[in-house]
């Protein structure tokens, strides 16, 4: 079966990251029998195996099975970290977590909080015929009648998360007499290129990446310490979802940096995928559009809930174009209206520079997909890349194309995915300066915007990935 | 048949390894050799002997498995088990690395140049095919004000800094264009057809996949599928018309392509062409059959076989080009003394065939088409 992860994840080894344990901890049960002595057995000509007792009667013995599930109890070492992967976060967990919620004594219940991304929500209109607004007001509606209690919109984490981006670089673009390893500044919110930057280029490239969380970490920092808080929950109490249109999510989620030791909870317990909220649309038997739109839940009380909102800049969150108008006016002066872009050698890797008389003042660019990745890596590794940031995506088309979307098999992809981009686009586009809720928290929830707090919850760290030699890793 | 192939001559090309792969330049007149040893070899004519005019030593951790020469003679590629591929610049005898392609998970399995001298493919053990495309730093130069980087156009438009040196190098780099997953297993061998930008690979998954340039990037277009063990190598013959593919199968089989709106109504799916089956040659190898070449000036068809023989083929002078008949007309039994690994036709001399093999040595034969045959 082909992957579902992206092209730079299938390329490096997932398994470098979930290790298979090499010892199966499955505890066989033994029916013990009372008496002593040695039971035999024999092996008959069909081969299976009897067990010939001291009487002379003789019992076939059932063969020991590891099923999957069992492997998921322990990281397995029969299945595969993708397997692993997939299966711990999938639709039924979700499921079987709301049941569980529905029998539990109310001090045992969760609160489950999904939150879902601009981009699924994309796809799923685009699937339904309806605009992002209704579509957001539907799914709110369907997930709550499952047994959700909340459901956000991680643009509004993604306002943090493009802030974050946008103040590093300046404060790296002025402390590069400093700092050799200053620039480029290389996006971090795509965790297939996080991965395989850390398995593939390790050291090398890691002072590059820039430390600010993904939209969906800062919505996990949000949840389960912001909102925990204010509903006066343990975060371990809370079970949060994410709806992405990836499966690299999935491994972004379970990253170590990710677990909250203290209470030992994710900061994001399951992300499914696009594909994953639609099957469990039919399996639920919802027919999206049928449904009553519910009113839209917000993080905090300032926001107006009436409709979502979203960034300009493209599907991928719009980090070059937010950091570049941000640093054309704080290290400039320069007010820059409109972002244009130049491509080069193919679509997914295209420039844009500010120059002002004659003189190159910013060069920034987008590499999507793998191929672009290799060849920017190669020119880093060269000392011939002219950029100061890259917005650096896994995915050829960025995130509106990612492998979890929901593919229509009676349309062309590329008429598809233009449909999708220009849902997307639909949606309001707010600044994440101005955006209603957000300074708010930077002063009461992180005490400051360069606070340790915020550091902590806003940002985090790359590990280089050592390839592992054990036995179990040979692929023949 | 006996006589049809003769030996001219032997040299222990990687003494104590094997040696894997062979290649003359276009030219015709250097052979290179690349092995177990790490080591690439050119080998030239002196009188009547060959002899090691340059040995590559410093550019691979691990075995070469391949070579491949550019059209234009100038330079050579070597792929490494040491997951690189390494672009060599020929200065007369010398040969300088120019640059390293890096990106591949591992071992590299396969280099090859298209015709168009731009363009290399590359393969390996990661199940992917790449495709990298050569730029020279443009000479095309800004010169500002003092106080400011000079800046330099890339090939591709961008302005870059450039420091001034006092002799002004071309530097050649090459990019990745393309990164292709449509094999299952491990990639053995890429080929270009030899007029068209249409690149074919071979796979221990079985099949044969063929790859073409749409729009900014490169799709697989066709997938051969019949033999029923690893593919080894592959051969277009002269006209490209036909691809000649090798198993471990123990069988040749010999695919023709077929564009849409032809003759014999081969259904074509879209604008692409199918690629058929039309001639499989089995029961003449007792082994894996791990090489195959077809020679661009006589048509002649050379195999290196697991059971350490060379054989070559000829089609019948009256064979229908639709179901090809191909006959034996040379079956040399302990070519070398271990497995033959590579068969190659000198392009301009016909007939003139190198073979080398596990044993390390590489050979020299002269092929003559028996009479009658």
């Amino acid at each position: 079966m082909a992957s579902p992860f992206s092209g730079a994840l299938q390329l490096t080894d997932l398994d470098d990251f979930i290790g298979p344990s090499q010892e199966c901890i499955k505890p066989v049960k033994v029916e013990k029998r009372p008496g002593s002595g040695v039971a035999k057995i024999r092996i008959e000509d069909d081969g299976s195996y009897f067990q010939v007792n001291q009487d002379g009667g003789t019992r076939r013995l059932e063969k020991a099975k590891v099923s999957l599930n069992d492997c998921l109890a322990c990281s397995g070492c029969i299945t595969s970290a993708e397997t692993v992967l997939i299966t711990q976060q999938s639709h039924e967990e979700l499921k079987k977590v709301l049941d569980a919620n529905k029998m539990a004594a109310p001090s045992q219940q969760r609160l489950v909080v999904v939150s879902v991304s601009p981009q699924s929500r994309a796809s799923l209109a685009a699937r339904f015929q309806l605009n992002p607004t209704d579509t957001a007001r539907k799914l709110t509606s369907f997930f709550k009648k499952i047994g959700v209690h909340f459901v956000f919109d991680t643009a509004f984490s993604r306002h943090f998360s493009l802030l974050e981006s946008q103040r590093e670089f300046v404060r790296r673009f002025r402390g590069q007499a400093d700092c050799r390893q200053a620039l480029p500044l290389l996006a971090s919110a795509c965790p297939g290129w996080i991965c395989y930057a850390e398995k593939t280029h390790g050291s090398f490239i890691l002072p590059y990446i820039s430390t600010a969380r993904s939209p969906q970490q800062v919505m996990g920092s949000l949840v389960k310490d912001f909102f925990a808080q204010q509903q006066r929950l343990t975060p371990d109490k809370i079970y949060h979802v994410t709806v992405m249109p990836c499966y690299d999510k999935k491994l972004e989620a379970s990253r170590p940096d990710f677990f909250n030791q203290e209470h030992q909870t994710r900061d994001v317990d399951c992300v499914l995928t696009t594909g994953e909220v639609f099957r469990l649309l039919e399996e639920e038997d919802v027919s999206l559009p049928d449904l009553e739109p519910a009113p839209l839940d917000s993080l905090c009380s300032g926001a107006s809930a009436e409709e979502p909102t979203s960034h300009r800049g493209g599907g991928s969150g719009g980090y070059l174009e937010h950091v570049f108008r941000h640093a054309a006016r704080e290290l400039f002066g320069i007010h820059v209206a409109e972002v244009t872009y130049k491509p080069l050698r193919n679509k997914d890797f295209q420039e844009v520079t500010l120059e002002k008389e004659g003189q190159v003042l910013l060069h920034f660019a987008m590499a999507y997909g793998f191929r672009n990745i290799q060849n920017l890596v190669q020119r880093l590794k060269r000392g011939h890349c002219p950029y100061h940031y890259v917005e650096v995506m896994a995915c050829p088309s960025g995130c509106l194309n990612g492998g979890g979307q929901l593919q229509a098999p009676d349309r062309p992809s590329r008429e598809l995915l233009q449909h999708v981009e220009r849902l997307y686009g639909m949606v309001r586009a707010e600044m994440p300066e101005d955006a209603p809720g957000v300074q708010e928290l930077y002063t009461h929830w992180l005490q400051g915007t360069d606070s340790e707090c915020a550091g902590r919850l806003l940002h985090t760290q790359y590990h280089a990935v050592e390839k592992a030699n054990t036995g179990l890793g040979i692929r023949w | 048949m006996k006589d049809s192939l003769v030996l001219l001559g032997r040299v222990p090309a990687h003494p104590d390894s094997r040696c894997w792969f062979l290649a003359w330049n276009p030219a015709g007149t250097l052979l290179a050799s690349c092995g177990g040893d790490r080591r690439i070899r050119i080998w030239g004519t002196e009188g009547d002997s060959w002899i090691c005019k340059s040995v590559l030593s410093e550019g691979h951790q691990r075995t070469v498995r391949k070579v491949a020469w550019s059209p234009c003679g100038n330079y050579l590629a070597s792929a490494s088990f040491d997951a690189t591929t390494c672009i060599w610049k020929k200065n007369q005898d010398d040969f300088e690395c120019v640059t390293t392609l890096e990106g591949h998970e591992n071992e590299v399995k396969s280099v090859a140049w298209a015709p168009s001298g731009n363009l290399l493919a590359t393969c390996s053990r990661d199940k992917s095919v790449w495709v990298w495309e050569g730029a020279s730093r443009s000479l095309q130069v800004d010169w500002e004000p003092p106080d400011t980087p000079l800046r330099v156009r890339d090939r591709v438009g961008s302005w870059v800094p450039f420091f001034f040196s006092p002799t002004v190098d071309e530097e050649d780099e090459y990019e990745c264009v393309s990164v292709l997953n449509s094999h299952t297993q491990d990639v053995k061998h890429v080929v270009w057809h030899p007029s068209q930008e249409l690149l074919a690979s071979a796979s221990y998954d079985d099949t044969v996949k063929l790859y073409r340039e749409e729009e900014d990037d490169w799709v697989c277009c066709a997938t051969l599928e019949g033999h029923e063990s690893t593919v080894w190598s592959l051969a277009f013959d002269p006209s490209g018309q036909r691809l000649a593919s090798c198993s471990d199968d123990r069988t040749v089989r010999i695919w023709r392509q077929y564009l849409p709106d032809n003759e014999q109504g081969v259904a074509c799916s879209g604008s692409d062409p199918s690629w058929k089956c039309i001639c499989t040659l089995s029961g003449f190898h007792s082994r894996t059959i791990y090489d195959i070449a077809w020679c661009q000036l006589t048509g002649a068809l050379a195999t290196a076989c697991g059971d350490d023989a060379i054989r070559v083929f000829q089609e019948d002078p009256n064979s229908d080009p639709q179901q090809p008949t191909f006959s034996l007309t040379a079956h040399l039994h302990q070519a070398h003394s271990q497995d033959v690994n590579c068969v190659a036709w000198n392009p301009k001399e016909p007939g003139l065939l190198a073979s080398c093999s596990d044993d390390g040595e590489v050979a020299f034969w002269k092929y003559q088409r028996p009479e009658g045959l």
